[in-house]
């Protein structure tokens, strides 16, 4: 079976109230969604947290999916929503908070993983959010350009073009320069 | 350094093992199961669609039959077939959007400001075609008239809409509430079209077009300021 016609089936018998399809998709679906918010956030107690709370909402709304419609730009969009929310509750405290020392900047090299291959948190760190999250979606998440502009609520030249200068950006970075740059920018 | 490199070094870095706490899944999974019941999914997108248009239809029609068709019999049939189709047709573009806004992961055709503009501006050229009276007579005074008017039919245009609207989630709540303003405003004016009598070319194109973009303000305002609930 296809995984996304296997994705649609499970979202179907969720939405009849099966539990084991229920767990299937959280545990299927749950390491690419967690790594989403890694990228984005580089902390694994924020990502546990929105995970959780992405898990909530989606249980939450489940009865707006529509079958037979893929279910990553849905899943994506409601996870991206949880996301800007967060960002956006963190920008208010943090600005209401004191600063007591200067935090160190993120990536400023490409460190391997244990395996070997270049860090994706690492790797991805210097893009602006709207950059690294059209680039978690086609490359890490393997939706269709399509899909990705269906969960980022855009068109398919917009994500082109994010995608386009995300490369331009990495090409720069991997090629040996612009490598002190921390994160850029805010969700989009 | 090419493409295809980059995508290689991409996938390399994305086949990395991610795993996620096996306690964490649990807890996930554990607090679902005690709510996880059977839900009634949406209906499909033209039969809300087509329940927004017929809402606003509804509310054009009544509240033109009770202030009066004094605007509609002073209509050539030219601008009949110019304006009612064109009303109609931003209608039914502004009610797929508000469908789509509502559904997360839906394919979006026109941004909420492109349909806002696309209207407005698609009016102020229909009606700057077919009228030619230029006299400005109590421009003000019938105008604020008119403008009132127009917004409080786009009220219970938008209140019945949201009978619709509750069982959806909208992802972004501001883009949902400026394209539900708009559609409420398109009511606004199609009720303003059939009760008017004043032709004057400035009151229509100023004070009737503009209807549409206040309430579409309104729409956005609300959708910041009132985080939206849904009903499973």
């Amino acid at each position: 079976m296809h995984p996304d016609s296997d994705l649609e089936t499970l979202m179907a018998r969720y939405q009849r109230g099966d539990f084991a399809a229920a767990t299937a998709l959280i545990r299927r679906l749950s390491p690419q969604l967690h790594r989403f918010f890694v990228v984005q956030f580089a902390s694994r107690g924020d990502a546990d947290d929105l995970l959780q709370e992405t898990w909530l909402r989606i249980h939450q709304v489940r009865h707006t999916y529509r079958a037979g419609e893929p279910v990553l730009p849905w899943l994506y969009a409601i996870a991206r929503h949880i996301r800007v929310d967060h960002y956006r509750k963190a920008r208010r405290t943090a600005a209401r908070e004191d600063r007591l020392e200067e935090t160190p900047e993120v990536a400023a090299a490409l460190p391997a993983s244990s395996g070997g291959a270049p860090d994706l948190e690492a790797l991805l760190a210097h893009l602006p959010d709207s950059q690294r999250e059209v680039i978690e979606m086609l490359k890490i998440a393997g939706m269709s350009l399509e899909e990705v502009a269906r969960a980022t609520s855009s068109t398919v030249g917009s994500v082109k073009q994010k995608a386009h200068r995300a490369y331009e950006r990495l090409r720069e970075r991997l090629s040996g320069g612009g490598m002190g740059a921390g994160r850029a920018g805010g969700p989009s | 350094m090419k493409d295809r490199e980059i995508d290689d070094i991409l996938k390399q870095a994305a086949q990395a093992p991610h795993d996620v706490d096996p306690a964490l899944l649990d807890r996930i999974v554990g607090s679902l199961q005690s709510s996880l019941g059977p839900v009634r999914p949406l209906p499909p997108g033209w039969v809300l669609a087509g329940g927004l248009v017929l809402i606003c239809a509804a509310v054009a029609l009544a509240g033109a039959a009770r202030a009066g068709f004094y605007g509609f019999p002073k209509l050539s049939v030219l601008d009949r077939a110019l304006i009612f189709p064109a009303l109609g047709i931003f209608i039914w573009l502004a009610a797929t959007a508000c469908v789509g806004e509502m559904v997360p992961g839906s394919r979006r055709r026109m941004a909420p400001g492109s349909l806002l503009a696309a209207g407005s501006l698609a009016l102020l050229a229909v009606f700057a075609v077919l009228f030619r009276d230029y006299r400005t007579d109590h421009f003000v005074s019938q105008g604020v008239v008119c403008l009132t008017a127009g917004l409080l039919h786009a009220i219970p245009a938008a209140l019945a809409s949201w009978l619709l609207f509750r069982r959806g989630f909208a992802v972004n709540a501001v883009a949902a509430g400026l394209v539900a303003g708009t559609l409420a405003g398109l009511a606004g004016v199609t009720m303003l079209e059939l009760h008017c009598a004043n032709l004057e070319v400035l009151h229509v194109m100023l004070w009737h077009t503009a209807v549409i973009p206040v309430s579409a303000a309104a729409g956005a305002l609300v959708g910041k300021v009132w985080p939206m609930r849904t009903r499973a």
